[in-house]
């Protein structure tokens, strides 16, 4: 072996080895990081939008997928910290101080920027329902032609229970072009019915239709599956009223109603427990007359 | 084939067809070849890199908005990589020459300043041209792609690519006119700022019309006419949501940037055959 190959070999050692040892160092300096300060984690930003649109050069397209992106992985990365099964509308008891101006330095610099408006809308009520509120009346500003806008703002104010407002905004968002019929029997369901279940329903199904985010999907077929629970629980306290008033006594094990679940072709597990609209068995409160939901039930609690 | 072989070539044409475009075109024709020589379309690699990840990846990262993204993404480095080019080959684009000390040798052939100046110009902006139009069919495919088949943002990005390439050749030239008297490092600086300040332009005319001094609010409302009007080309978020520009906007477009083009081109002309090379 010459003395060039020789030189080619060690260099190329030196080269593998010490990537190797690199790699390394960095995981075991991983190991000895303190644990991130939350509050540094949740510092403010320092740009606001109308100066990050300022600086960014005919960039602001791609600054606004930034910070867009940032939005989702903040949320997410709260989500993933979090024990639990948390719905996307109800992130209340996560510190998300930052999201409100993530979305609003988005949609600053690129006005047109739908999807951090409907975002917003969804998530943000829990957090600081103003913010949610004036980010989509931001929305409605740049883009008063999209009437998927007035319909995340009236979902606002439903979950708020200001039904009269929720209202208007439906029978605004039906004055705009292309704008579906469902929207003005929106109007007219949240002046006659604005808590009820059907009204509830109607909102789900359409955000459910009308949403392009897979997170906003998945939480309005979740909260449809939890509207039919409650109706499915609805009719099972009935059951339960029907069976005490024919026996004396509320009943024990599910087993005892089992022949009426048969001839009502109510979906059962082995143990005869009726299941709920996710596949989870419900729970008997023995001798209370009472149903709840199993813990391994995808269906929200709240 | 360096410069002075290409004209030695053309002057032969230019003796029997007397024609200057020929002489410029010889120019041209061997800047593109130098800078293809100098692996200056290697760019074009990391830049399918970096759609093929993005088209792979983004959509996770960004909640079903990948087709904005990519076109956001595509076109900023487009945008981007041009201006590199733009900028660092612009400015080494006469300089290289003298250091080399050919000049000398383009000079002694019937070859005025002016033609040589615009044909390096000329160059450059093909070289940009094949840059632009490759990593527009490369957006165009990734957007195919992620739609798994015909996607209406596609014939939405070419009137932003096109104002792009007006966006480079201005800056192209102005990088050129800067290379005429003065260093590399200090040209590129000079562009870049050139380039910040053009994407500024509308603070500048806010700035005229809020300062209460009249000399300041006539310096930068000088200001404002005189630099180049780089925010006019920016149509990349537009085109993200698939607007198209008016084109009698983009005619507009076209034509400013042909004047200022033709005025720098002008100036660096003026400087360059005042220079002295001894």
């Amino acid at each position: 072996m010459n003395n060039e190959r020789l030189k080619t070999i060690m260099l190329g050692l030196v080269i593998v080895v010490g990537i190797a040892c690199a790699a390394l160092l960095v995981h075991w300096t991983d190991t000895l990081r303190p644990p991130v300060d939350p509050n540094v984690v949740d510092e403010s930003l320092y740009l606001n939008g109308k100066m990050a649109r300022r600086i960014s050069l005919g960039f602001n397209g791609l600054a606004a997928d930034w910070y867009w992106m940032r939005s989702l992985q903040y949320v997410g990365k709260k989500l993933i910290n979090e024990p639990g099964d948390i719905q996307l509308d109800n992130l209340s008891q996560l510190n998300m101080k930052l999201l409100a101006p993530l979305l609003d330095t988005a949609t600053t610099l690129d006005p047109e920027f739908i999807e951090p408006y409907e975002y917003g809308a969804v998530v943000l009520p829990a957090v600081d329902v103003q913010q949610a509120i004036q980010l989509t009346q931001k929305g409605i500003a740049a883009n008063p032609n999209v009437w998927r806008l007035y319909h995340d703002l009236g979902y606002i104010y439903w979950r708020q229970g200001d039904y009269q407002k929720a209202g208007e905004t439906y029978g605004r968002g039906a004055r705009v072009p292309g704008a579906p019929p469902w929207m003005e029997a929106m109007k007219a369901k949240m002046a006659a019915d604005g808590g009820s279940r059907a009204t509830a329903r109607e909102i789900y199904t359409r955000m459910y239709e009308q949403s392009s985010d897979e997170k906003v999907k998945d939480m309005a077929h979740r909260r449809l599956l939890q509207l039919d629970s409650l109706d499915q629980r609805d009719g099972l306290r009935k059951l339960f009223a029907a069976y005490q008033s024919r026996t004396g006594k509320c009943p024990n094990s599910w087993k005892e109603l089992e022949p009426i679940f048969r001839s009502l072709r109510v979906p059962m597990d082995a143990s005869g427990a009726p299941l709920d609209p996710s596949g989870a068995p419900y729970v008997l409160r023995a001798g209370a007359c009472e149903v709840e939901l199993d813990q391994t039930s995808k269906i929200p609690f709240k | 084939m360096d410069t002075t072989a290409a004209i030695t070539r053309s002057t032969r044409l230019t003796e029997t067809r007397h024609g200057r475009i020929w002489r410029i075109t010889a120019i041209a024709r061997n800047a593109f070849r130098e800078a293809v020589r100098d692996r200056v379309l290697y760019n074009l690699v990391l830049f399918v890199l970096l759609l093929t990840a993005a088209s792979i990846f983004i959509g996770e990262l960004s909640a079903g908005q990948e087709r904005r993204v990519i076109v956001d993404l595509g076109l900023s480095a487009m945008l981007l990589f041009g201006m590199f080019i733009a900028i660092f080959v612009g400015v080494g684009l006469v300089y290289k020459e003298i250091e080399r000390r050919t000049i000398y040798a383009v000079f002694s052939k019937p070859v005025g300043r002016g033609e040589f100046l615009v044909g390096k110009y000329l160059g450059l902006c093909l070289t940009l041209l094949v840059n632009v139009l490759v990593m527009a069919v490369g957006v165009s495919l990734a957007l195919l792609y992620v739609s798994r088949g015909w996607d209406s943002l596609i014939p939405a990005i070419w009137p932003a690519v096109l104002l792009i390439y007006m966006e480079l050749m201005l800056l192209t030239a102005v990088a050129l006119l800067f290379s005429s008297f003065s260093s590399p490092a200090l040209s590129a600086l000079l562009t870049f700022l050139v380039f910040i300040i053009g994407h500024f332009s509308a603070d500048l005319k806010i700035l005229a019309t809020s300062l209460g001094s009249t000399s300041a609010r006539w310096l930068f409302t000088g200001l404002y006419y005189l630099l180049p009007n780089l925010a006019n080309y920016s149509f990349i978020t537009p085109a993200a949501h698939g607007h198209t520009p008016a084109p009698g906007f983009v005619f507009a477009s076209a034509l400013y940037a042909l004047v200022y083009i033709t005025v720098i081109l002008a100036a660096a002309t003026l400087i360059f055959s005042r220079r002295n090379f001894k």
